[in-house]
């Protein structure tokens, strides 16, 4: 059993629209040694790379600069690439359909968002 | 009832026979002319004037009056005097000339024996009767007099008399009157229930009418049969284009299929309630409903019918979408804004340097956020004017405005994440400027200037330039690896899409900012958020 982050090597996709919590999420993605795909801020940069890239999983921030990423969501959730959302919103104010969804609520702790990663991600694949 | 009715075509109401013949064919059309009028009468006064006027015509009396006990029994109020005994009144008394019937009579004398005793009475000689009490002014001379108790459940409630009969009164008379008596009664109470009935009607009509909500009634598989003005006034639909499954008319396509389905669960539960959306015809929007239907049940528990209201809730559902939205809104401004302090505090405190140092960044740069946030939040529209933000911040570091500094630009009102991440940048280059550059040195001038450029028909651009000069050479520009590089170099361009240029040149720092710009920002300071 070594001692191997869960995302080691895993390309994950960041989509928020402040710079300086896309750089703290990168910078602790990088820290559990992730690959970072992005981060970008909006809505038709993360729905670009969420059709053109190789991903493992993704960190959504929901308003992107007013713009809402479900439709990021959507296309990854067709492409079966697990996701949570980063929100300053409450449940209830996110459209039914997304209220299940993994969810780490603003403000929050980097290592939370790497642990609901690593918790999207299957063991499977890994020794 | 039919029986009788048929009797009357083959009668006429001539002169009463001659013989006393109980139900005597004259009797039974009475009868039966005094039930049809109870239906035909609108008043309890004209009902009673018809039943003295058969009653005269039968037994031959000159006039006649009809009288029912008060509920304190002691006093006897009128509910007719017949057209003959109107006619036969000679005195000046002019509430008799307007035909106002006289209540509250003592219940004595003659008349008063049929009450008090509870039976019928002919007093022929009334003149020399032990208990005469004379007549009124202006009242014919009594000759003879025949009255009749009116009974209710066994109880005498009220009397009719009738008055000089040419010949004075028989066995006969008595018999016809006593005949007449319970079709009088039945008479009466039927028209009392329908006067009730209608006026409760007619409140209850009042009531549907008055209030604001759309009432309609339904079977129970949601045919209309019956819609009240409110409805016929909001949807633009008749009463008989709503009648059936016509109503759906007015129902958003989106919530027909809800609105069936509302019927179809309508034997399965006791009430119903859905919110749906019915066109409006003044104004050809859609308006939100709630709509409740409570079932009808007969006595056997049944549902007969449904009885239903459709209540505007338009206004009420925007205020709460409204308000959800803004709670929203404030939730995430404020959690983002945390997040962001969070971030912030952890580069300022990365760069190091002794603690008191540390603090006053963090101070700073929190100030200049709680600034811009203050602004955007007193504004409705939530935008932050550009020329406000910039001198707020050179203010608060007691810059003055002078031959050494100058700030121009159009009216400009940045976004709230614009102007937050602009206004922090605002306060780097000035707190530089403070201690390395322009605001330092009494030679240095400081000239901050901003305008918007069309680049294309529908593109945009403000450029906002921040352009020190006459400062001595530094040896190590300092901000230059420090957090506001970072945020001016980096953080803007990725967040705001903006291209910035950061040079520390010889004479101090020149700053370009390029935003992305949509026209109507320059112009609409006040847009409110909900347009």
């Amino acid at each position: 059993m070594s001692h191997a982050s869960p995302l080691s090597a895993k390309r994950i996709l960041v989509v928020e629209d402040e710079y300086f919590i896309a750089r703290d999420l990168e910078r602790a993605l990088r820290a559990a040694d992730a690959i970072v795909v992005g981060p970008v801020a909006t809505l038709e940069q993360g729905l670009t790379l969420a059709e053109t890239q190789a991903i493992d999983a993704a960190v959504l921030d929901v308003n992107l600069e007013g713009e809402r990423a479900f439709e990021i969501a959507d296309r990854l959730s067709a492409r079966d690439v697990p996701w949570t959302f980063l929100t300053g919103y409450d449940e209830w104010a996110l459209p039914a359909p997304y209220r299940s969804a993994s969810i780490v609520a603003k403000p929050f702790q980097v290592d939370r968002v790497i642990r609901a990663i690593g918790a999207l991600i299957p063991d499977k694949g890994r020794a | 009832m039919t029986e009788l009715a048929s009797l009357q075509g083959q009668t006429t109401l001539s002169a009463p026979p001659n013989g006393l013949v109980p139900h005597d064919a004259h009797v039974l059309a009475g009868i039966n002319r005094i039930l049809q009028e109870a239906l035909r009468a609108s008043t309890e006064e004209e009902l009673g004037r018809l039943c003295l006027e058969v009653a005269e015509d039968l037994t031959g009396a000159a006039f006649s009056f009809f009288g029912e006990r008060r509920d304190s029994h002691d006093r006897l109020d009128h509910i007719a005097i017949s057209e003959r005994g109107w006619a036969a009144y000679t005195g000046n008394d002019p509430d008799y000339s307007r035909r106002l019937l006289p209540d509250g009579m003592k219940i004595h004398g003659i008349f008063g024996q049929v009450i008090l005793q509870d039976r019928s009475m002919i007093v022929n000689d009334p003149a020399s009767h032990p208990d005469r009490i004379g007549t009124p002014e202006g009242h014919p001379t009594l000759r003879n007099f025949l009255g009749v108790p009116l009974r209710r459940d066994g109880q005498t409630f009220a009397m009719f008399a009738l008055g000089n009969h040419p010949t004075g009164f028989t066995e006969r008379e008595r018999a016809i009157a006593e005949e007449l008596a319970p079709a009088i009664v039945q008479a009466l109470l039927r028209k009392r229930a329908e006067v009730a009935s209608r006026a409760s009607q007619r409140r209850l009509l009042t009531l549907i009418e008055g209030i604001p909500q759309l009432v309609w009634t339904a079977t129970r598989d949601g045919q209309w049969t019956w819609a009240s003005p409110q409805w016929v006034e909001m949807t633009g639909l008749s009463v008989e284009q709503s009648m059936g499954h016509g109503w759906l008319a007015a129902v958003h396509p989106n919530d027909r299929e809800a609105a069936r389905r509302f019927w179809a669960d309508a034997s399965e539960r006791g009430d119903l309630a859905m919110e749906g959306q019915l066109r409006d015809a003044r104004t050809g929007r859609y308006r939100w409903f709630k709509t409740r239907a409570t079932p009808v049940r007969d006595d056997h528990g049944t549902i007969v019918e449904w009885f239903g209201t459709s209540t505007d809730i338009d206004t009420l559902r925007r205020l709460r979408e409204r308000q959800e939205t803004l709670v929203a809104e404030l939730q995430h401004r404020v959690r983002n804004i945390l997040t962001i302090v969070r971030s912030i505090f952890t580069r300022t405190v990365e760069n190091g340097g002794p603690i008191d140092e540390i603090a006053d960044h963090f101070r700073g740069r929190l100030d200049s956020l709680a600034r811009t946030q203050v602004v955007a939040t007193q504004t409705r529209s939530g935008r932050v004017d550009l020329e406000n933000l910039i001198r707020d911040e050179l203010l608060g570091v007691g810059a003055i405005e002078d031959d050494r500094l100058s700030i121009e630009g159009p009216d400009v009102f940045l976004p709230a994440d614009t102007a937050e991440s602009v206004g922090l940048a605002i306060h780097e280059l000035t707190t530089n400027a403070l201690k390395y550059g322009a605001l330092r040195h009494p030679t240095g001038r400081l000239h901050i200037a901003w305008h918007v450029e069309h680049i294309s028909n529908s593109k945009c651009e403000l450029i906002v330039k921040w352009d020190e000069t006459g400062v001595p050479a530094m040896p190590v520009p300092p901000v230059r690896q420090g957090f506001g590089t970072e945020l001016i170099r980096e953080a803007l361009p990725y967040g705001l899409g903006a291209r910035t240029r950061l040079d520390f040149r010889g004479g101090g720092v020149l700053c370009v900012i390029t935003l992305p710009w949509a026209d109507e920002h320059v112009e609409a300071p006040n847009r409110s958020i909900e347009e």
